[in-house]
């Protein structure tokens, strides 16, 4: 039976054979099992690398592994979209930011993934590079962050991706992380950060990033492992509640689940005016940062300013 | 059917069979943002549910 409707049993048949369906994709109004959705999904991965020519020949791809659900499905997806090809090479990296209570358990799934799956993987620590852990850092000024991590982490996984010999940095954004940054940068009014392309060379980074799920949503990506029985059910970010984005996603969940394809148009529209706006330097003129050398807007960049203001 | 929600809590619903998306909306939670299990299989939300099946509400984002 291929349709949306259960049957006498209630239980509702896939599309496409007569397997039991694990999630109906809500632009298609499809019914798929397990096996077909992990195709659909990962063909649409597929996709989304090939129309933005995200992987070329000859890529060694750091790929951003928290051990989460969204780099656990990035891992497993690349794993079997790059195999085929034997001069692209894959490098977990995994950034510890030491917070109790939280990232242990999620690295300890990390490193038996990446062993199970014989990816190469790298560990860094905010201890090790910065000094002092996340929870040290954050003593007196929690509500700050995820905007302190979120530069850390991304200062944590440069520096491992250039040590690596990355050419391309593959981070797990999905679909609600991508409309949501664009939602929260317009409510701030930050034009320059709306329409960054971080993919680019002229971003904050000397290795090109790519977004390989940034099509899939997380309800997706959680039905994906959850199916292949690799879903990390790992505690929440003890600084979740914290973050502008916790309540963003709240919202932006609600209007999309109300007003179908919210999503997608939103980032659709960023994308539409990151390109209208192609070459108009709207954060000023990209100079290198006298600490680091990585490109920055003034003399010196945020982290470097911010490591500065921790030691 | 017993009903676990995502903060472990669980609740006995009696009543006639239904879907696990007006369950879902009985608790007052996107589906969205959760995955919904029935004797351990991932089901949309909707599948049929009652007598003595076990539905088990995850919350799927973690943060970090």
């Amino acid at each position: 039976m291929a349709t949306s409707d259960p049957g006498n049993d209630g239980r509702i048949r896939c599309a496409l054979c007569n397997e039991l369906s694990v999630i109906r994709l809500r632009d298609r109004n499809r019914q798929l099992c397990a096996e077909h959705f992990a195709a659909d999904l990962s063909e649409r991965v597929r996709e989304t690398i090939t129309s933005h020519a995200m992987i070329a020949p000859g890529d060694r791809i750091a790929v951003a592994f928290s051990g989460g659900k969204d780099s656990t499905a990035l891992l497993l997806l690349l794993r079997d979209l790059v195999t085929a090809s034997d001069d692209i090479t894959l490098v977990a990296i995994t950034v510890d930011e030491g917070i109790a209570g939280y990232r242990s358990d999620t690295i300890r799934s990390a490193e038996s993934l990446a062993e199970e799956l014989g990816i190469e993987q790298v560990i860094v620590s905010f201890s090790g590079l910065f000094g002092k852990d996340l929870d040290a850092i954050l003593e007196s000024q929690k509500e700050r962050a995820c905007s302190i991590c979120g530069i850390l982490r991304r200062k944590a996984l440069l520096s491992a991706a250039q040590a690596a010999g990355a050419t391309k940095i593959a981070t797990g954004h999905n679909l609600d992380d991508e409309a949501q940054s664009v939602l929260m940068n317009a409510l701030r009014g930050d034009l320059a950060r709306l329409v960054r392309d971080s993919s680019s060379r002229s971003g904050d980074c000397f290795i090109p990033r790519i977004k390989p799920l940034k099509d899939i949503s997380e309800k997706e990506i959680a039905v994906f492992l959850m199916a292949r029985g690799r879903f990390p059910e790992l505690p929440e970010c003890p600084y979740t509640r914290y973050a502008l984005r916790a309540e963003i996603r709240s919202r932006l969940s609600s209007l999309e689940y109300r007003h179908p394809g919210t999503m997608k148009r939103l980032v659709s529209g960023k994308e539409r005016l990151t390109s209208v706006l192609d070459g108009i330097p709207l954060g000023g003129a990209i100079n290198r940062c006298r600490e680091c050398g990585e490109p920055c807007s003034g003399t010196v960049c945020q982290t470097c300013q911010l490591i500065a203001s921790l030691l | 059917m017993i009903v676990i929600l995502p903060d472990s809590s669980s609740y006995d619903i009696c009543g006639d069979r239904c879907t696990v998306g007006s369950i879902l909306e009985r608790f007052g939670i996107n589906p969205l943002e959760v995955i919904v299990s029935v004797g351990g299989n991932v089901v949309p939300e909707e599948w049929v549910v009652g007598g003595s099946d076990t539905i088990r509400i995850i919350r799927i984002a973690h943060g970090g």
